[in-house]
């Protein structure tokens, strides 16, 4: 009946549970004193004080719709701003990740001496367990997105037509980005069969790879290969909100990680096994391929880290 | 035509109707509930969820100020239209005249 009964307590502390504490008091007063007005009018019409309560309150609706429009906050997970974004970049990821990733845990797993029914079966579920991730990893990004007004007004104040990408330039940069992935799967494919299957016949009669065998169990490489796959998302999420010489920045420090310990270990004679160039009968063979790797290690990742800064200046350049 | 349909076009219609009706009438102080009647009485068709906080935003955006009023037995968030809220309603009353014109001038052509 009155703003003590339960189901009008219950009401306004459910409406207030998701409001911001500043807000909560101003609108806990007001709303009781709505409902308490609604429903002095309902009883004045006959209507008894349960049922007028009741009626009151179901139209008022959900308390946690109410307090959406309290708060102004959005009651969808990714807005129509930026679904169609969200749609493509799913759809790539999924058809080009995991069908490849499907292969190479397939080949690794059978290079590794595994019979074949049991390395598909096990490709078949770490390649679903791929999908999940990317799927909520891709959702998660995009949900912080629309969240983050700084963000979405900056995807969306800037936008002129005069800052429209290049046809050929997007495209480019879509594909290179897939090319990157593919390249990277095809270098832990590469690399994984030749150290095992690879694998010759060393000095003290154990079977030893090109690369380093300390360094290989180290695990050392899963790091690399982690600091390869998360800049995967860092270029995508860069894509879509437009580089700028924050991400630039990010992205130099990004592949300073990889590169300075890589170029380190390929100098220093810990990435290669000597025992293995030996025993293919190229001795000097340790030093030749640890120079090639310094310098494609150093192409790549300058190349990566400057093309962050050329599409920054690019990106202040247009607008 | 269905029924959502006809509904969802006739909400869109008056959604922008709402924001003046309350400029408007809170030219003179009144409180939420108070204000839900004069609407339905006035003949706008508005939800308690959606005006109240239509209100807040409306206040928030300095087109109402509000006083909270304890002469009654029960203390009430009184609202009244501010010099840029008055100013608002005017903008919208002539767009709404522009547009009855524009629309009786389209029934005239054809």
């Amino acid at each position: 009946m009155t703003a003590t009964s339960s189901p009008t307590d219950r009401y306004v502390a459910a409406t207030l549970r998701s409001l911001p504490e500043r807000q909560r008091q101003d609108i806990e007063a007001e709303l009781r004193a709505l409902i308490a007005d609604a429903i002095d009018d309902r009883r004045e019409a006959g209507v008894d004080a349960d049922s007028a309560e009741r009626q009151v309150l179901t139209e008022l609706g959900a308390p946690a719709r109410l307090a959406a429009s309290y708060s102004d906050r959005s009651l969808h997970l990714i807005g129509p701003e930026f679904y169609i974004d969200y749609l493509r970049v799913l759809t790539v990821l999924l058809s080009t990740l995991v069908p490849l990733w499907f292969v190479i845990v397939a080949l690794v797993s059978f290079a590794d001496g595994s019979p074949a029914d049991v390395a598909f079966g096990g490709a078949l579920y770490s390649a679903l367990e791929t999908a999940m991730s990317i799927a909520f990893f891709t959702t998660l990004v995009f949900a912080i997105i629309e969240r983050v007004s700084a963000v979405r007004t900056k995807r969306t104040a800037t936008w002129d037509p005069s800052s429209l990408p290049e046809v050929r330039d997007k495209r480019d940069r879509f594909s290179a980005l897939i090319g990157g992935v593919i390249f990277l799967a095809v270098i832990v494919v590469s690399l994984v069969l030749i150290q095992t299957v690879g694998a010759v016949e060393g000095p003290d009669g154990a079977r030893v790879g090109p690369v380093d065998s300390g360094l290989w169990e180290s695990g050392v490489f899963y790091i690399a290969l982690l600091i390869a796959i998360a800049s995967i998302p860092f270029h995508f999420l860069a894509y879509y909100t437009g580089w700028s010489t924050l991400n630039a920045i990010a992205n130099t420090v990004f592949v300073a990680l990889f590169a300075v310990p890589a170029v380190w270990l390929a100098a220093s004679g810990r990435l290669l096994s000597d025992d293995y160039f030996r025993a293919v009968g190229w001795p000097e063979g340790a030093d030749v391929i640890a120079v090639v790797v310094i310098v494609f290690i150093l192409l790549i990742t300058a190349s990566d880290a400057i093309g962050g800064w050329v599409r920054a200046s690019k990106k202040r350049r247009t607008r | 035509m269905n029924e959502e349909a006809l509904a969802t076009h006739r909400q869109e219609l008056r959604r922008g109707t709402i924001v003046l009706a309350c400029l408007l009438l809170l030219s003179r102080p009144n409180y939420g509930y108070a204000l839900l009647d004069a609407l339905e009485k006035s003949g706008f068709d508005v939800d308690a969820n959606t005006l109240y906080p239509l209100l807040r935003r409306l206040e928030k955006q300095g087109l109402l100020t509000s006083e909270w009023n304890t002469d009654d037995s029960r203390p009430r968030k009184f609202y009244v239209t501010s010099i840029d809220g008055a100013a608002l309603a005017d903008t919208l009353k002539r767009d709404w005249h522009d547009l009855d014109s524009a629309i009786l001038s389209l029934k005239d052509d054809s």
